[in-house]
């Protein structure tokens, strides 16, 4: 009945958006397309992005709207010069070009950015999971010393002396700014970034239009019993949402998993990413250490670096040049050119 | 719809049968399932009858005459498989009763005899030691054993009493809340309980993204799209007493049971024990999982090369088919006095 309600919801907000009604939400509004897309990835667990929403946090237009403004507000650092969408690029699929991130005065991150696309369907967040929500997730960076070193209480404090934000708070929880409201509506706007029209999410639904000899060739290597992919990255959502040790992991490196866990056999573990639009969000895996696709696949087909931690099923793959070009030609079927530049997303 | 959601269907599982008729890249790719499927007569490619429901608090006339299957302790293929009482794939499956005695049986997975700790070093006879990285297993179509040889079939529920969706319960060692397996269950005495050791045909054919918890993509038993689902899932790390790794041969290090739309490849395990449920109250039991038991049956001599082709060539996936094949001659899973 809950579904069945916020769908109803959704589709009214939706259609309040294309006539050009923003809930009297105020000029900026008016001018914002809708966040509420409708083009859900193929492949999902059955539902929309809104369907994900914990029931205290449904997804609105509003919150989203709310959400994408407080992403890109560098007033969410301390120095006022970071925000989300600084490390969060939406041509780099709201991923970090940079091996790992440059936060505050210059500080270095520990971790390459992972990618928020499609993020509505995870089910904990970061590398090594230590959030169980998008909107538990939404404050850590916030407060990380190396990211945007704020205290969630200082940012309510900012945005609240804005009387636009305050309206804007108001329109979205029906109360003023505070810490709970401003994670829910960071993450109703992460929550809102769906990708689902790549040349694979196309192909899924039957329309091979771009997705020709080579791309099957590759699916079918992605799928089958040579390179095994497909063991973390299924198909259709292209994650288990699960907790590997890829091959990366070296003795003396971040242990991952284990941090949150404490467990011996979680070292070296991380969370496994969506590939959604995986060609343009180099650099890769969780230390940004792989330049390129090309060297992601390298690092696979040898069996990973050669740490005994490494998962029993990586092992040396010995894939053909042929084979090799057909599997990246198949990564790139992932990405969504339209979305990397929807005007729903940008600033 | 998708060509994705195409391959869950009846036509595959009927075509499946005429190998003849793969031509496609897809289907290219489900030739090891199709053989699997023709390895079981395809027998069972007929829709299974849709539940219906029972009245409350009294047994389901359909189920509650069926003989007990299976052998001492477990049986493989066939009728001994689920679908005993027929059902379809549902999220919200027809309680067979609404009253009942809840049964709590809280798995344990142990090695000779001790705690089998998961993601921690557990020492081993040879000085070794072994991490379990990865351990999860479904249980479904679960019925408790009368001493006349009844077989009483009883839902899987939650902690709240509902039944589990799609009557399926996903132990996973990731998930200490996963380690109770509870069902809802008349006052008697019995002499043992029985489960599917996986998924019934009707949810094992059908595509994850058409799924719910727990039987999407993140229960880390989704196959390719052409494959089914896992049914056991085990992968473990282990360290020789001089600190090489290099698992001796009758330690695998992967375990891969299932990954077949041939659900009647789905072995039933039968675990002897004795049970009086209470009219009133509730019963708690433990249920241990023998690892080296398992790794027994995984690493057995078993001639396995009529299906390990294709997706079943893996190593892991040999072991998983060696297991299910020799799990009736085993003691995997052991009811605590």
């Amino acid at each position: 009945m809950f579904e069945r309600s916020l769908q109803a919801a959704l589709g009214l907000l939706s259609l309040a958006s294309l006539l050009g009604c923003s809930g009297g939400a105020g000029p900026e509004h008016e001018q914002t397309p809708s966040l509420i897309v409708s083009t859900m990835p193929a492949g999902f667990p059955k539902g929309t992005n809104g369907d994900q929403a914990p029931k205290d946090n449904a997804l609105t237009l509003d919150r989203a709207s709310l959400g994408k403004r407080l992403f890109y507000d560098p007033q969410l650092s301390r120095n006022r010069e970071i925000s989300c969408g600084s490390c969060h690029q939406q041509q780099y699929a709201f991923a970090d070009p940079r091996p790992v991130s440059i936060g505050v005065e210059g500080r270095t991150g520990t971790r390459n950015a992972s990618s928020i696309v499609n993020a509505a369907w995870g089910n904990s967040f970061f590398w090594d999971g230590r959030a169980d929500s998008l909107e538990e997730q939404a404050g850590d960076p916030i407060e990380n010393p190396l990211e945007m070193d704020l205290a969630l209480s200082e940012a309510v404090a900012r945005v609240a002396s804005d009387p636009s934000y305050v309206e804007d708070f108001q329109q979205a929880y029906g109360e003023a700014p505070n810490e709970s409201s401003l994670q829910k509506a960071l993450a109703s706007f992460v929550r809102s970034v769906v990708s689902g029209s790549s040349p694979y999410d196309r192909h899924l639904r039957g329309d091979d239009t771009d997705f020709g000899p080579q791309r099957k060739r590759g699916e079918a290597l992605f799928s089958n019993e040579k390179a095994e992919c497909f063991h973390c990255h299924p198909s259709g959502s292209l994650s288990n949402e699960g907790y590997f040790n890829n091959g990366t992991y070296t003795a003396g490196g971040d242990i991952g998993r284990q941090q949150v866990t404490g467990r011996v056999g979680d070292e070296g573990k991380f969370k496994v990413p969506g590939l959604r639009n995986v060609a343009v969000s180099a650099p890769y895996m969780h230390d940004g250490s792989l330049p390129t696709l090309e060297a992601v696949i390298e690092q696979y087909d040898a069996g990973g670096r050669g740490d005994p931690t490494a998962d029993p099923l990586i092992k040396p793959l010995a894939l053909t040049a042929e084979e090799k070009a057909d599997l990246l030609e198949f990564l790139r079927s992932f990405t969504d050119d339209a979305w990397l530049s929807d005007p729903r997303f940008a600033p | 719809m998708s060509s994705f959601v195409d391959f869950g269907s009846e036509r595959f599982v009927a075509g499946a049968c005429k190998l003849a008729g793969m031509k496609s890249r897809r289907w290219v790719l489900a030739l090891t399932t199709a053989m699997h499927v023709a390895s079981a007569g395809c027998a069972s490619t007929q829709q299974a009858d849709p539940a219906s429901g029972g009245a409350a608090g009294v047994l389901d006339e359909r189920t509650a005459g069926s003989t007990a299957s299976g052998g001492a302790t477990a049986g493989t293929g066939g009728a001994s498989a689920g679908n005993a009482g027929g059902s379809a794939c549902s999220e919200q499956p027809i309680p067979r009763r609404t009253e009942g005695t809840p049964l709590s049986l809280s798995l344990s997975l142990v090695m000779a005899g001790k705690p089998f700790v998961f993601g921690q070093p557990n020492a081993l006879a040879d000085g070794g030691s072994l991490v379990p990285l990865n351990f999860r297993f479904y249980v479904s179509e679960v019925q408790l054993l009368q001493s006349t040889g009844q077989a009483v079939p009883v839902d899987v529920v939650t902690a709240a009493g509902a039944p589990e969706p799609y009557g399926v319960h996903l132990f996973n060692a990731e998930d200490e809340q996963s380690s109770t397996l509870r069902v809802l269950a008349p006052a008697g005495d019995y002499s043992g309980l029985s489960f599917a050791l996986g998924i019934e045909l009707a949810c094992n054919r059908q595509a994850p993204a058409l799924l719910g918890e727990p039987l999407t993509d993140a229960s880390q038993m989704t196959w390719p799209h052409t494959g089914g689902f896992l049914f056991l899932r085990y992968e473990g790390r282990y360290t020789g007493a001089d600190g090489r790794a290099g698992a001796p041969s009758d330690l695998p290090t992967a375990v891969h049971m299932g990954g077949s739309i041939a659900s009647e490849l789905v072995p039933r395990v039968t675990i002897p024990g004795t049970l009086s449920i209470p009219d009133n109250g509730s019963l708690s039991r433990a249920l241990n999982l023998a690892v080296d038991e398992m790794f027994k049956g995984a690493t057995a001599e078993i001639d396995v090369s009529d299906v390990a082709v294709g997706f079943l060539s893996t190593p892991e996936s040999i072991a998983g088919e060696r297991l299910r094949r020799k799990l009736s001659d085993l003691h995997v899973f052991v009811l605590e006095p």
